[in-house]
């Protein structure tokens, strides 16, 4: 019998609620709240261990929790894992995405989870494991692990691809070519949803094209001599130790390194970890990316009023619009504060 | 502009004495036929060789496909500017061998744009050219100057292919056909109003002509893509050897000779004319590299639809990556002036499906019907028979081959399996319209 681990947080584990949502991962054997429903409804694995993390400590102390959790998964053997369902609830949803995603990075394993729609989790995660749909509360505990643990039964008996629509997964973004059962041909798909677009008759496009978020053009800074700027870049350029710890791709984190008193960043104290370009010129100079050098000269020729004290720094490759958009509402604040003007955002 | 195919059904192809084609079964003497391909002097090797659907055989480097025609009681070349003088393609008759093709392929030598057939088994499903009766002119050159250069011209076993799809089309000549297809599209501003009533709709294409250098890209009419303005071509000069495909494109967007001669959009836009839409005809455009070029061009092709009174269009890309910008520019383009467009393209999602699909997006692009995903990675099982030359795949910068991969090894094994993405199987994602593939969500 293959064996299963399912991540549920302290609330569903029955150790409390808001109050106790601190509660340090912890592990035990066997299977308990939720994984009643998994149980009652996987049939090729066995739900081994259960998993226990208080949501705010997997929400304030992530790093930490990956590691414990990580620590107890290095001891057992297991070949899937479920999280939550997290229904509607947003900091469990966050979690079970944020789980699942270091398992399957970590372990390889194929990870299931499920939250409503309307969780910030879906945007957030639907990308790195298969999230089903579920309902609002626990009142739709039954269906929700059923789905999960349908899902979940193929992949133990060795079926590797699953599509989307047909399974009713939150699409992943993954796309590969299938050859459609009814052999029907191109020009003829293409004739058929001509004719249906004309006619103003509803027709379903093979590409979907994602809604773009726009955001509008800022005004121009009308007086660059009195205003501060800061440099934002996604070029990763970090101290040489990367003390954030920042993905080389995909990144999901930022830091912000003064600048005070310095007049250029020198190779060999800071380097670029961006995965995404040949990093050889912005290691032997970082100011091609973080342009300190010219922006201090434009500072003492009065060219800007000031420069800012910290520059920010993450990796844009593979970085997904949605953890990109939650970074700047991270750093948004720290610029505010210091009453920055307009920021410079280098390209790579 | 009427055009008279006269279909003859092929069902076997074998070697004989006299070269010629009774109860479907196409004969051709080799050597005659061998001797014919040499008097070009730039054919330094040169063999014929047969692969049937369910042959247990692999073919690869493949260059080009043609479907065998040759023009009847007429001195017009089957493919004119290129097997001979210029003249009107699209109108009189034309015989047609159907349900075989011509295949240039190198003896030793690739190029990056070359693809691979698999005759039978998993490998089949991937090329529509699996499908049909493959006559393989296998040859080398004394192109010594693009000998070793990952993009070649191919210039004298693709013509070499031409020359032989027309010469044995003419062993018809005096022959009925099996079948006699009829190909008529009159005056644009002439149809009576029971036709011009219909949603009017144009057929786009845009093939490859990304290539600054002559030699690579895509002809009509002998004329290279590059230096080109779109202009307003009849369906029938497409289907009747006005285009003849060119040797650059990753392999599984190409368009062959063969894809235009039998394209199936146009086919279906014309069963479609006078019932359900008026089929205005086709706008012939390009795929440039620079994004003047493309502006230009984009601008030209919307001004024409726009000008023939295009309700809808339909519009094919040759190719992905750089083109997507031609592409979704001028889908772009056309939604703006309110023709209701929908788009034919494959994917490039990279090996993990994870990429943009295409380089380039815009909400406008409402309506895209996807062929197929150039990074899928396919492993497939040695085959008995090899025409032409399997190392090819790893040697010779196949776009979807290696030498090496540090995860999958080279994509050529010593056992004969193979490991290649699908962006090398030969005009396998067949945007012209024949593909069974759709990208899906998974």
């Amino acid at each position: 019998m293959k064996k299963a681990v399912l991540y549920i947080n302290q609330f569903f584990a029955g150790i409390g609620g808001e109050e106790k949502a601190d509660h340090a991962p912890e592990i035990r054997e066997g299977v308990m709240g939720p994984g009643l429903a998994l149980k009652a409804s996987l049939k090729n694995a066995e739900i081994t261990h259960t998993i226990i993390c208080g949501d705010n400590f997997m929400g304030s102390n992530t790093e930490e929790a990956i590691e414990i959790i990580g620590g107890f998964l290095e001891d057992i053997e297991f070949d899937i894992f479920f999280a939550g369902p997290a229904f509607q609830a947003g900091r469990y949803g966050v979690a079970c995405g944020t789980i699942c995603k270091y398992v399957e990075e970590k372990f390889g394993v194929s990870t299931i989870t499920s939250m409503n729609d309307e969780n910030p989790g879906v945007e957030m995660f639907k990308k790195d494991t298969y999230i089903f749909p579920g309902g609002k509360s626990a009142a739709a505990m039954r269906q929700d692990t059923k789905k999960m643990a349908a899902l979940g039964d193929r992949i133990l008996a060795g079926e590797k691809r699953f599509l989307a629509e047909e399974e009713g997964f939150f699409p992943r973004g993954i796309r590969h070519q299938v050859w459609r059962e009814d052999g029907l041909i191109a020009a003829d798909r293409a004739v058929d949803m001509l004719i249906k677009k004309m006619a103003g008759e509803e027709f379903v496009s093979e590409l979907p094209i994602p809604k773009l978020d726009r955001v509008p053009i800022a005004p121009p800074v009308m007086d660059l001599s009195k205003a501060t700027i800061a440099i934002v870049t996604s070029g990763g350029i970090v101290p040489i130790d990367n003390p954030d710890k920042i993905q080389s791709s995909s990144a999901t984190r930022w830091g912000r390194y003064s600048i005070a008193g310095l007049d250029r960043l020198e190779s060999g104290v800071y380097k670029t970890i961006h995965g995404g370009y040949d990093p050889t010129v912005a290691d032997a100079n970082p100011n091609v990316v973080v342009p300190l050098d010219v922006l201090r000269v434009y500072e003492k020729e009065g060219k800007i009023g000031k420069l800012h004290d910290y520059f920010y720094a993450t990796v844009g490759t593979g970085t997904s619009e949605a953890e990109a958009s939650k970074m700047a509402g991270e750093m948004i604040p720290f610029l505010k504060e210091a009453g920055v003007d307009a920021i410079i955002q280098v390209s790579t | 502009m009427r055009l008279e195919l006269g279909n003859f059904f092929v069902n076997k192809v074998t070697f004989g004495e006299v070269t010629g084609f009774s109860n479907g079964t196409l004969t051709i003497n080799k050597e005659e036929a061998i001797a014919f391909v040499k008097e070009d002097e730039h054919i330094t090797e040169c063999d014929i060789m047969i692969a049937n659907p369910g042959d247990e055989t692999r073919i690869v480097p493949v260059k080009e496909a043609i479907e065998p025609r040759a023009k009847v009681d007429s001195k017009a070349a089957a493919f004119p500017g290129v097997t001979g003088d210029l003249s009107q393609a699209g109108i009189g008759r034309t015989n047609a061998l159907k349900g075989c093709s011509v295949l240039a392929v190198g003896k030793h030598w690739g190029s990056f744009g070359d693809g691979l057939i698999d005759m039978s088994g998993e490998g089949a499903k991937y090329t529509l050219f699996s499908q049909l009766i493959n006559i393989c002119l296998v040859a080398d050159t004394d192109e010594e100057f693009e000998r070793h250069s990952q993009q070649k011209k191919n210039k004298a076993i693709r013509w070499a292919a031409h020359r032989l799809a027309e010469y044995l089309a003419k062993a018809v000549e005096n022959q009925d056909p099996d079948e006699m297809e009829v190909l008529e599209l009159g005056s644009i501003s002439k149809r009576g109003s029971q036709v011009e009533e219909l949603p009017s709709v144009v057929y786009i294409m845009q093939p490859q002509s990304q290539m600054e250098e002559k030699g690579y890209n895509d002809l009509l009419y002998g004329w290279d893509l590059n230096q080109f303005l779109p202009t307003l071509v009849h369906p029938n000069e497409v289907l009747d050897g006005a285009m003849i495909g060119g040797s650059y494109m990753c392999c599984s967007s190409k368009f062959s000779t063969y894809d235009f001669q039998n394209n199936p959009t146009i086919k279906r836009l014309y069963r479609e004319h006078g019932k359900t839409v008026n089929f205005l005809g086709v706008i012939m455009s390009n795929l440039n590299v620079s994004l003047e070029q493309k502006e230009r061009a984009i601008y030209f092709v919307a001004k024409l639809a726009s000008m023939i009174g295009a309700d809808g269009a339909i519009i094919a890309e040759e190719g992905y990556g750089n083109p997507d910008a031609d592409f979704i520019g001028c889908i772009s383009a056309l939604e703006d002036l309110g023709i209701k467009t929908v788009g034919m393209t494959n994917e490039c999602t990279g090996r993990d499906g994870r990429s943009q699909p295409l380089v380039t997006l815009d909400e406008k692009a409402d309506a895209i019907v996807s062929c197929g995903n150039v990074s899928d990675v396919v492993e497939l099982p040695a085959m008995k028979t090899v025409i032409g030359e399997l190392e090819a795949l790893s040697r010779d910068g196949m776009s979807g081959g290696w030498s090496s991969d540090e995860k999958l090894g080279p994509s050529v094994r010593p056992d004969g399996s193979i490991i290649m993405e699908n962006d090398s199987m030969f005009c396998g994602d067949q945007i012209c319209g024949s593909s069974p593939k759709q990208v899906r969500e998974f």
